[in-house]
């Protein structure tokens, strides 16, 4: 019982971690129809801030790598993905692949490919004991921050004009539009969003592993896809949904897997999506995409 | 008189040898230069290999895969067990079996191997994605790439794990890649002219469209996502047996991108795309290598991945192409089609086709109990929205039913439900008898339904000629004979002077046309018209009369006609059915349905009562 416990909580702030990749990447998808590749790397980047910026105390540096994000997602909106806004869903993913090997690549020449290693504070690594259950405090931190920015997005896109005008240009973009919501400032505020949603899951990665290296965002944007293809493509409810499965499966195989499996648990992570689309082709929730629209 | 083509046979000959010859040059300039040099072309076209496999799936779908690699890699790893030296495997992969480990095949029968084992998985691998959707394969095939590249790299008694295999045999030569190269091109050029891959090209103009007129977008996916898993397996088999080192890394995220990029920037449509563009960026890539490492011009490299400034280079090219260029250097064309060679000779344009001797007398139609395309109580709900209540429908072969009513009445999705676009919640369909409800449009296609919409849905880039064409395609009809049905239902649509331009070039009256002889190219024994004359001007609302009212004398074929131009109905139909809200308001004769004061009311009662209150 005590280890069920354990392997839940540990399971559930895993997939709250996945949950705010795959927030960040379905805001932007719903605003602009884009899945983005470079989300990793926001996540990646924000990551390097808080190692360039390790000398500054540790909250500081925190707002700095969150800055960061937030940066680097609207520059890269701008530069690169405001051109191809009215390119289809093919071309948009390539343009997104174009930018993440540019990203991860010019912070692979400038600072280097090794990975290197980030101080955090010391409070993070230690745990709490709840009863017989041992959480370490960074799943507190996870599961917390999780919390709130499901209320904050919950309350921005449901009780705030931007909110309603990102919902409407969401359900359909010329129309919204035509209805004078300002395309450009919505998009622009999904990116925002987006960025600062991909800092705070690369901070989160730091305090975890206490290192950062160039390809640190490949895997956490392979995982937020896939959790968008479970949930549904476009659904903010499947993206958690998605995330926190993909979180307590990923969980519960490093505790259950046998010795000689153990190494393929990530193939096996990976694998788990295409049992659930041979049997639901659009994801658990159902995703508007790929249905007929006659 | 020469015979009806989709190209001229210049145009033909023109697109097969240019790859051709671009791929020679290379090989060659290779076969004579330094050891070194050698190497790298040699991997060069390994690497070609793969984008041409790339652009089977990728150009002909247009759906993306990232996951391409994951059979390079299958391939690579193949070859390299059936051909290591024994004391080297025995060191290596001591888990490996040891019918294979002891194999030690030569170079051609285990590429050979390869290349079907690879093909293999990805038919395994594409049964399942290729049910999901258009964005959603390019993320489960990235998956696949990662779940590879985890096996492969854990696997450790079979793999050499991440550190890799050393000692691989060398056997293959700049002049048998080459060799390799000029295969593959001939390969993806044959698939891509081949029945399949028009009907493949016709899912990726439009999807809707191409599983009205009987394709199966996923067989037809699958079947080309087989043969890229097939080309990429030999691409990975020679490369292996080129450097002769191997990795878990060799064929990953690094390689995804920069083959990607190759097929982009050349222009995924057309092989000759995929060869300049492999081409090309090989010859960029080795230059910002050079500058990088300080290195004279084409030194040493290891394949694919290439890190610091040229990937850097790579991305902004790749970006700038998306950005300024999205059909890439060759313009999505075959050698055969670019603008500056047709100038060269000028009859490599398809020449004007002349209606022949018609082949348009229909498919058999076996006698049932009736012959009818019958709806009975159809229902349908969209989210608490009544749209279809208990309607009932049918006729017969060779006779017009026009469906009229006001904006809303539910009529498109009334012609949704009898085409299998959409499930009703309660009510059959049958045609000729048989129970068709819940059949979908592909299968209901192959039993003899056509459709327009209300939309023309072109298919963008292929040709008039070969857009009317595939559809006989979609019915299993070899090229020769859908070129034969297109050239007869082009005639008598008045389009044959058209049947060389690109379908998305046409005026958009033309277009709907096309939609209609595209739909007449399946031969169908019901067709379903959503609106055509909308857009049309007045003499070509009087052609279509003239068409559809051949289509049903020669045809023998029912129409089931949508349209607000009263006069096309009164002139076409012998009977009308009046629809409003949902359910049948009138069926008679003309005459009766413009007499009936509750049809009046329909059109103009309720819709302005409806306005005012409002």
């Amino acid at each position: 019982m005590t280890e069920l416990g354990q392997n839940l909580i540990d399971g559930l702030a895993l997939g709250s971690l996945y949950a705010l990749i795959a927030l960040g990447i379905t805001l932007v998808y719903t605003v602009m129809g884009m899945m983005n590749f470079a989300h990793g790397e926001f996540i990646m980047l924000a990551a390097y801030a808080l190692f360039v910026f390790a000398g500054l105390p540790f909250a500081t540096a925190v707002a700095c790598a969150l800055l960061a994000g937030v940066a680097i997602a609207l520059i890269a909106e701008r530069v690169a993905f405001r051109p191809v806004r009215n390119a289809d869903l093919s071309a948009q993913l390539v343009t997104s692949l174009a930018v993440a090997a540019i990203l991860q690549n010019v912070v692979a020449v400038t600072v280097g490919t090794r990975a290197q290693s980030v101080e955090t504070p010391a409070a993070i690594g230690e745990s709490t004991s709840i009863g017989s259950i041992s959480v370490p405090n960074l799943e507190f931190v996870t599961l917390g921050l999780t919390a709130i920015v499901l209320g904050g997005l919950g309350w921005l896109l449901y009780r705030t004009r931007t909110g309603l005008a990102m919902r409407a240009a969401a359900e359909n973009f010329d129309m919204a539009r035509l209805l004078g919501v300002r395309a450009d400032r919505v998009i622009a505020i999904a990116f925002a969003i987006s960025g600062a949603l991909a800092a705070a899951v690369g901070v989160l990665i730091v305090m975890q592993t206490g290192q950062v290296s160039p390809t640190m965002g490949l895997t956490p944007v392979l995982v937020g896809f896939v959790a968008v293809v479970i949930g549904g493509f476009g659904r903010m409810f499947g993206a958690v949904v998605g995330g926190l499965l993909l979180g307590a499966l990923s969980s519960l195989l490093g505790v259950y897997l046998p010795d000689g499996l153990a190494p393929f648990r990530e193939a096996i992570v990976f694998t788990f999506p295409v049992l659930i689309l041979i049997f639901r082709p659009h994801g658990l929730l159902g995703g508007e995409i790929g249905r007929a629209r006659v | 008189m020469s015979a009806v083509r989709f190209r001229s046979r210049r145009s033909t000959a023109t697109s097969l040898l240019v790859p051709l010859a671009l791929i020679a040059t290379v090989a060659l300039a290779g076969a004579n230069g330094t050891p070194s040099f050698r190497g790298t072309v040699t991997l060069i076209l390994c690497n070609l290999i793969v984008v041409l496999g790339l652009q089977v799936f990728v150009g002909n779908s247009g759906v993306y895969s990232f996951g391409q690699l994951g059979f390079a890699t299958a391939g690579a790893y193949v070859a390299a067990f059936l051909t290591l030296p024994a004391a080297f495997a025995l060191l290596q992969t001591p888990g490996l079996p040891d019918f294979i480990a002891d194999a030690h095949l030569g170079a051609l029968l285990s590429t050979l191997i390869a290349a079907a084992i690879s093909g293999l998985l990805a038919i395994v691998v594409g049964l399942p994605l290729m049910r999901t959707s258009t964005l959603a394969i390019p993320i489960s095939t990235f998956a696949f790439l990662i779940v590879v590249y985890n096996v492969v790299a854990n696997w450790d008694r079979v793999t050499g794990g991440s550190s890799g295999l050393v000692s691989i045999p060398t056997t293959t030569s700049v002049e048998s890649a080459g060799l390799w190269a000029g295969t593959a091109a001939i390969l993806a050029l044959a698939f891509k002219w081949s029945a399949s891959g028009y009907r493949l090209r016709a899912t990726r103009e439009d999807e809707v469209a191409a599983r009205s007129i009987g394709i199966a977008v996923m067989s037809e996916r699958l079947i080309a996502f087989g043969i890229s898993g097939v080309l990429c397996g030999i691409g990975g088999a020679l490369a292996v047996h080129q450097s002769g080192v191997l990795n878990p890394a060799t064929f990953y995220f690094g390689t995804t991108v920069t083959t990607m990029t190759m097929l982009v920037v050349g222009g995924a449509r057309s092989v000759f795309g995929a060869v300049v563009g492999a081409i090309a960026i090989a010859t960029v890539n080795e230059l910002l290598w050079g500058v990088e490492n300080g290195a004279s011009l084409f030194g040493a490299i290891s394949i694919g991945e290439a890190p610091g400034l040229a990937a850097i280079g790579l991305g902004l090219i790749l970006l700038a192409t998306m950005i300024a260029m999205p059909n890439g250097l060759s313009g999505g064309r075959e050698a055969g089609e670019l603008p500056w060679l047709r100038r060269l000779n000028p009859k490599a344009s398809v020449p004007p086709l002349k209606p022949k001797g018609s082949v348009a007398s229909g498919r058999q139609i076996e006698r049932s109990v009736e012959s009818a395309l019958r709806a009975e109580g159809i229902s349908l709900a969209f989210a608490g929205l009544q749209v279809l209540k208990q309607v009932d429908l049918a006729f017969g072969p060779g006779e017009a039913l026009g469906l009229i009513g006001p904006n809303g009445a539910g009529k498109t999705t009334l012609v949704n439900v009898l085409s299998g676009f959409q499930a009703p919640d309660s009510g059959t369909v049958s045609l000729d008898g048989i129970d068709v409800t819940g059949r979908s449009p592909v299968r209901l296609a192959h039993d003899g339904l056509g459709r327009t919409f209300q939309a023309a849905l072109p298919f963008a880039q292929l040709s008039c000629l070969e857009s009317v064409a595939v559809g006989a395609m979609g019915m299993g009809a070899g090229r020769r004979q859908a070129i034969a049905v297109a050239t007869d239902v082009l005639g008598r649509l008045n389009l044959l002077e058209q049947a060389a331009l690109a379908a998305g070039s046409l005026p958009p009256g033309r277009q709907r046309l096309l939609g209609i002889a595209r739909a007449l190219a399946v031969r169908p024994r019901y067709l379903l018209l959503d609106e055509p004359a909308a857009g049309l001007n007045e003499a070509e609302c009087g052609a279509l009369v003239a068409v559809l009212r051949g289509v049903l004398d020669d045809f023998g074929c029912g129409i089931l006609l949508i349209e607000h131009d009263m006069n096309i109905v009164m002139e076409l139909c012998s009977r009308i059915q009046v629809l409003d809200d949902g359910t049948t308001l009138r069926i008679g004769t003309p005459e009766e349905v413009q007499a009936d004061p509750a049809v009046v009311q329909a059109y103009l009662g309720t819709s302005f009562l409806a306005a005012v209150d409002a």
